[in-house]
């Protein structure tokens, strides 16, 4: 986006986020930066392209919308369709689709930290671009890049050994799973468990160090106070699959609480904004003005009042303590409430593991149409997602609502990049370093834009900069 | 030193609902119906971080994807070599990269080609455009007649 009376900085695409997007910074005549957008410049359609299916094709058409959060499209489909047909799942099958989901949980959030945002704490925010990526961190830390990429498998594997795929996967259904676990498999990601575990341990003391040495920076980076909206169990612990929604606000008085997801459009609206597909969506008791509200796991951890697990609630009492009895603001706190979320997955996940009936063949439930509308959530890696089916009496869909969780964050990304922006940009004298920090504001929240189609040879990267007559006066970085 | 059991991998990169783009898969959907014991077969969205530890199991690994570019025969195979390349998502990786992780952190260095077939079309379907087709018949062709053959040939000699 060029501005004819101001000088304008883009940055095209972001670089280490899931998806394509663009920056624009505006500096004012000053030089100083007056404003930043969040640009995302894709169009899907699924909403609309679904309508005239049977709702039974939900769970495997919407999981193609990403290829790294997937099967909580699936969870929060089947839901929504248990609902249109008024049936529960069977216990084994529920027990199954729930370690699926922390399997995915493990992988994208292993792929956040160690592949896309590690490289700024361990090899610097204003080190070589060309290096600062998983490669370059292989060459540096090839224990840290391989203990990543072997923790992602783990949770791609809990997929694979469930239903025989990674991604995309068929079999989370209706009425529970159409695949059981096999002994076998049960013992082998059994197995994972303890270097999982230290992977993620491994994980944290990195970015407590980095936290710790970076005091100030860390502290002021983002820092602007929102609401925030998560899921939670009955007692308020942190609950990833089938929660309650609850919303607190920026002095951590609980707002809503143990909200039955389908009543998420009596507090949720969207504002639709002019520079980007992605919506504006707000709690809608506060105003426009007045209701952003964050997702994901800074807020996740947030509104919950405790860890299901021993070792993730020890991390969770250190993160309380940072808000002093308030919600944590602080934007690049999302990495360290990432990896508290990722120890509490690997935990939960060897205890359903040893659950006695994981392995039982009663793994579904089966029912028919019965009510025109259901409503689907779970907690995606970036936060709370919702699926919203109506249908005419034959079962064909006539409207779909996708309320995804990184469009919850579209406002507050706005607002952060804004702020870093503000914080780290001289018109005059525009460095490299200073823009990847703008970009690492947008990669705290993990953003999740979904892919899209690529070849050999397609992948520009472009940084301009424009003066005030619209004239290119500086190319940055072009691949 | 004789070596009798060259290990191949194939993997097709691409989106198969994407017209042309579903070129790499389905090269290695030809490519897996030969039934060739020593070549395994892959597909693949994009290629990703964990794909350096799938290759390093391998001798040989063979990336096959659509290109926009125009290309003599319709096709190109050429050299791959581990580089650090600069992708802008570490989400999609380039081969090359992928090679380079393989080394850097596997300590393995596989011999790889890259297979550049010339694509035409890009909307969503399931279906190769006319040329497509073509340009894939022509790449398998080569791949199974001259590439394969010599490749097998070459190590066994080593």
């Amino acid at each position: 986006m060029v501005s004819q009376d101001k000088k304008t900085i883009l940055i095209s695409p972001v670089t280490r986020i899931e998806g394509h997007a663009k920056i624009t910074i505006q500096l004012d005549d000053a030089g100083e930066v007056s404003e930043a957008l969040f640009h995302v410049n894709e169009f899907r359609g699924f909403e609309k392209f679904c309508e005239g299916r049977m709702y039974t094709e939900m769970p495997i058409i919407t999981p193609r919308i990403c290829g790294i959060c997937p099967i909580s499209h699936s969870i929060a489909s089947v839901k929504a369709c248990e609902m249109i047909q008024g049936i529960q799942p069977a216990y084994t099958g529920d027990l199954l689709r729930r370690l699926i989901h922390i399997g995915q949980n493990i992988s994208s959030h292993a792929l956040s930290f160690f592949h896309l945002s590690s490289p700024d704490f361990l090899l610097g925010f204003d080190s070589d671009p060309a290096l600062r990526n998983i490669v370059g961190l292989a060459e540096k830390y090839p224990d840290i890049a391989l203990r990543g990429i072997r923790l992602r498998k783990f949770g791609q594997e809990i997929s694979e050994r469930i239903t025989g795929k990674k991604i995309h996967i068929a079999g989370i259904a209706p009425g529970g799973m159409a695949f059981p676990l096999t002994e076998e498999n049960r013992k082998a990601l059994l197995a994972w468990i303890p270097e999982a575990l230290e992977t993620v341990k491994m994980g944290i003391s990195i970015i407590k160090k980095f936290q710790e040495e970076n005091f100030g920076m860390v502290n002021s980076f983002a820092s602007s106070p929102t609401l925030y909206l998560g899921t939670v169990g009955p007692e308020g612990q942190h609950e990833l699959y089938d929660g309650k929604l609850r919303f607190m606000n920026a002095d951590g008085i609980i707002l809503q609480d143990q909200l039955e997801p389908k009543r998420y459009l009596e507090f949720i609206a969207e504002r639709s904004v002019s520079w980007s597909y992605l919506k504006y969506p707000y709690y809608k008791p506060l105003g426009f003005d007045k209701g952003f509200y964050r997702v994901g796991p800074l807020a996740r951890l947030n509104v919950s009042t405790r860890m299901k697990t021993p070792l993730a609630q020890k991390e969770f009492v250190n993160f309380k303590s940072m808000g002093g009895g308030k919600p944590v603001h602080g934007t690049f706190f999302y990495h360290y409430a990432r990896l508290i979320e990722t120890l509490s997955s690997v935990e939960e996940a060897e205890v359903i593991l040893n659950d006695r009936e994981i392995t039982s063949a009663n793994i579904q439930t089966h029912g028919r149409w019965n009510y025109n509308e259901g409503v689907g959530s779970s907690e995606a890696p970036r936060g709370t997602l919702f699926h919203h089916y109506v249908t005419d009496v034959t079962g064909k869909l006539t409207h779909v609502n996708l309320l995804i969780a990184t469009g919850q964050n579209n406002p507050s990304m706005n607002r952060s990049i804004t702020e870093v922006a503000k914080q780290y940009v001289r018109g005059d004298q525009i460095k490299e370093g200073m823009l990847n920090r703008v970009e690492s504001a947008i990669r705290c929240y993990d953003p999740c834009l979904s892919c899209s189609t690529h070849a050999i040879g397609k992948m520009p990267l472009k940084l301009e900069i424009y003066n005030d007559r619209g004239e290119l006066v500086k190319q940055h970085a072009e691949n | 030193m004789l070596k009798t059991d060259l290990t191949i991998l194939v993997v097709g990169i691409g989106n198969n609902c994407r017209g042309d783009d579903g070129l790499g898969w389905r090269f290695v959907e030809t490519v897996e119906a030969l039934g060739l014991a020593f070549v395994g077969c892959e597909y693949r969205y994009q290629l990703q971080v964990e794909d350096a530890e799938l290759i390093s199991a391998f001798d040989l690994v063979v990336f096959a994807d659509a290109s926009y570019e125009t290309l003599d025969k319709g096709f190109e195979v050429r050299a791959c070599t581990g580089n650090a390349t600069f992708e802008f998502s570490t989400h999609a990786q380039s081969p090359e990269a992928i090679l380079k992780l393989c080394n850097t952190i596997f300590k393995k260095s596989p011999k790889a080609y890259i297979v550049a077939i010339g694509g035409d079309s890009w909307e969503l379907t399931t279906s190769l455009s006319i040329k497509a087709e073509k340009n894939l018949n022509a790449a398998v062709g080569f791949f199974t007649g001259q590439f394969l053959p010599v490749q097998h040939a070459r190590v066994c000699v080593d």
